[in-house]
């Protein structure tokens, strides 16, 4: 296990600021006033922890939810309707989407939600705010990236340290 | 073997310019001079810098106090000497060669990690800032054309209307003028009352 370089850093960061806005730096922040207080860091061991492929891209598992759901930029609230459909591995369609955050982009990192805030994945937005307003209830709105349902579809590889 | 004598004589004579201390050649040249080497050296040395000084000194006093600053050392680099490469302070072998790997270098402090994430957000809110002006630009452009194609849609059901309009009263017209025609022929016949006014084809039966 070891720190990370400055260019795993880098990588790292950009790859949290596509889902959390500025309070990601509270991730590093020290946990109380003092002058020597402790504070949280990151290591590394070979691929764990931060899965890094061999052209060095950062690939967030479903692991990291807690964290970017603490410090999510964008959100996306599904329908109990959608919820299932969600954590089977689909992407959420416009009809199963019960609220948004107001002026997303195209292409953004969101977190997803069930409507009693309970954070299930998260995903890349399909098309913008104003663009999914006028979409047909069948189109989709969000792209999967990872969901709660991994945790046991992916029950075998998932913490697997090879 | 001739090719392998040919080389023993050449090495043999290059031991002499190479300065190997126990060939036989650099131990002739040295015994020439005088009998140890090192006090051959320091006589060669003496000799040389007193004549200079004699001949400088006897100039003026300004020359002795140039002379001194002339005569300090002046100190060779290894490449000057012209040592062998083998004889160096750090021999050839064991010398690390340059611009190799030169390990990781860790981020584990605060402040870099901030300054890097500092980096990283300003970029990451540029490229969402530049996203969001972009959206707002085509949804302007989208307004504008359905704006433009719902006017157009509406001159061309006025123009419509208006037509039809003026063909509605067109028909008007003529119906009217039609009526207005019968009902003025008669008045006429009737203020001149010259002719009869009953136009009625009447049957009498005899």
């Amino acid at each position: 296990m070891r720190p990370l370089t400055e260019t795993e850093t880098q990588t790292l960061f950009a790859k949290l600021a596509n889902y959390t806005g500025t309070s990601l730096k509270n991730l590093i922040a020290p946990l109380d006033n003092g002058p020597n207080a402790d504070r949280y860091v990151f290591r590394i061991q070979q691929s764990r922890c931060y899965y890094f492929t061999k052209t060095g891209k950062f690939r967030l598992h479903i692991t990291a939810l807690p964290i970017l759901a603490e410090h999510a930029r964008y959100k996306v609230w599904v329908k109990a309707n959608g919820e299932m459909p969600f954590l089977y591995g689909g992407h959420i369609v416009k009809a199963h989407v019960g609220r948004w955050s107001d002026d997303c982009p195209e292409h953004q990192g969101v977190v997803v939600y069930s409507m009693n805030d309970t954070p299930l994945g998260f995903g890349v937005t399909a098309r913008s705010t104003q663009e999914a307003r006028r979409l047909d209830p069948t189109g989709i709105t969000c792209f999967r990236q990872a969901d709660c349902g991994e945790y046991l579809r992916d029950e075998d590889s998932l913490f697997a340290t090879s | 073997m001739a090719p392998t004598r040919t080389t023993t004589i050449k090495s043999k004579h290059a031991t002499n310019k190479s300065g190997i201390q126990n060939s036989k050649t650099s131990s002739k040249a040295r015994s020439n001079g005088s009998s140890g080497d090192g006090v051959s050296k320091k006589s060669a040395k003496s000799k040389r810098t007193t004549s200079k000084g004699v001949a400088l000194g006897s100039v003026t006093g300004k020359g002795a106090a140039l002379n001194k600053l002339r005569k300090k050392r002046r100190v060779y680099t290894e490449r000057e000497l012209g040592i062998p490469t083998l004889n160096m302070i750090t021999p050839v072998g064991v010398e690390k060669p340059r611009g190799g790997k030169k390990g990781k270098v860790f981020v584990d402090d605060r402040e870099s990690m901030l300054t890097i994430l500092s980096l990283v957000h300003a970029e990451k809110d540029g490229q969402i800032e530049s996203k969001m002006m972009k959206a707002r630009q085509m949804e302007e452009i989208r307004e504008a054309r359905k704006a433009e194609a719902e006017k157009r849609v509406e001159e061309r059901k006025s123009k419509l209307d208006e037509t039809k309009e003026g063909l509605k009263k067109k028909r008007k017209r003529a119906s009217a003028a039609r009526e207005l025609e019968g009902e003025g022929g008669r008045r006429e016949e009737e203020v001149k009352g010259t002719k009869a006014l009953k136009l009625k084809k009447t049957v009498s039966f005899a």
